[in-house]
């Protein structure tokens, strides 16, 4: 009886509930911080760019620094697989075409993530 | 009820409810900037958050070293909070026992309430000093380990204890401090709280003593963190918030969970002859 009454308590189901949000967020954060980020690169009509670069950067408490680089596949995929920051920016180049600094903001460290919208080269950007 | 009465029932709450609007719009303020990355000084404001995300407190726990900070502040308040219970039960249980110069020392605990922390910081920092405790979580802890106001909160919940149960247990055979942990304390629940509630929040939102004892920056607390972080990110508004929610959720849970019984705490014996 009186251990039902700790248990039904709120000084005991609030930080339990707090307790198992913590181990379930944490195995959650094991299981997808591999540092993978993958997207594409397409140019101004839509089409996958084989061979472009794709920077990286990090940020480095109030700037951005180049972390990588790496270049698309024949289907204009790029992938990074060691990205340890939570707040990223990717810019693609091609010769002179380059898409837009896109900002890429992550729930934690080393989240793996695809991305949705590809990187659209567009010429002299 | 009549007439008269519901209108002055409407008229009361209606001013409740003005008054609980005005002092809690500077917390849905910081809430709102924490969420959006409004700077708080755009004209218009929006009332409502535009676009609100998560990742201004994704950015505080990894731009500093929050979980440390966060780790800090929880030990020394759990240090705090222990040390109170301890303590002020001790004490106030012995000043509601007859001895010789009682009334002196109630005068001199409540004259001692007068003096601001600021001016015996000092002779504070000497003492912690000699006991070797700076820059150390019990060291930190140590000026909130007993306040006089928790010793007066547990004095005045004693005092209501009937006194015939306490001479049950000591015919019953049990000594002081038996009578204190079995009979005092189960019905002093509500002094517990708020005792629970004081210390913690008091510990957890010290700035100036943690600031004073602290020398490296892996025992800093969440206070010093906050002004660590305004130093250095000191354009970054929605962040800022971000972190100031954060130090603050802690505090309002503790004081939400032990609310009714912290109310009960601070007015047990307030009507005592």
């Amino acid at each position: 009886m009186r251990w039902q009454r700790i248990l039904s308590s709120r000084f005991f189901i609030v930080p339990m509930v707090i307790v198992v949000s913590v181990i379930g967020w944490n195995l959650y954060v094991m299981q997808h911080d591999h540092g993978l980020l993958q997207g594409h690169v397409v140019d101004a009509s839509g089409h996958p760019v084989d061979g472009a670069t794709v920077i990286l950067f990090a940020h480095d408490f109030v700037t951005q620094v180049e972390k990588a680089r790496t270049r698309t596949d024949a289907a204009g995929t790029f992938q990074f697989d060691n990205n340890d920051s939570h707040l990223v920016q990717l810019q693609a180049q091609d010769g002179t075409a380059r898409s837009r600094r896109i900002t890429i903001r992550l729930w934690f460290r080393a989240q793996d993530r695809v991305l949705q919208k590809p990187l659209r080269l567009a010429p002299g950007a | 009820m009549t007439h008269r009465d519901r209108q002055l029932l409407w008229l009361r709450h209606t001013a409740l409810i003005v008054i609980s609007i005005v002092m809690l719009a500077p917390f849905y303020w910081v809430l709102k900037a924490s969420i959006t990355g409004e700077n708080i000084y755009d004209y218009p404001p929006h009332l409502w958050p535009v676009r609100p995300n998560l990742f201004n407190f994704v950015d505080v726990w990894y731009l500093i070293p929050f979980p440390r900070y966060l780790l800090n502040s929880i030990i020394v308040s759990l240090i705090a909070v222990a040390g109170n219970l301890v303590l002020n039960a001790i004490a106030g249980y012995a000043l509601t026992l007859p001895f010789i110069g009682r009334r002196s020392v109630i005068v001199l605990l409540l004259s001692c309430t007068l003096i601001p922390f600021q001016a015996t910081i000092i002779p504070a920092y000497l003492i912690t000093a000699h006991l070797g405790l700076l820059n150390s979580y019990l060291g930190l802890a140590l000026p909130l380990l007993s306040t006089i106001v928790c010793i007066f909160v547990f004095k005045a919940s004693f005092d209501a204890v009937p006194r015939s149960l306490i001479d049950a247990a000591r015919i019953d055979g049990l000594g002081d401090l038996r009578i204190l942990l079995r009979v005092m304390l189960p019905l002093s629940t509500a002094a517990v709280a708020t005792n629970v509630v004081l210390s913690f929040i008091w510990s957890w939102n010290n700035f100036l003593w943690p600031l004073i004892i602290t020398r490296t920056q892996d025992m800093q607390t969440l206070p010093l963190g906050l002004a660590r972080f305004l130093s250095y990110m000191e354009d970054t508004t929605a962040a800022l918030y971000a972190f100031v929610v954060m130090v603050l959720a802690p505090g309002l849970l503790v004081f939400l969970m032990a609310q009714s019984a912290f109310m009960r705490g601070l007015t047990t014996g307030a009507t005592k002859g």
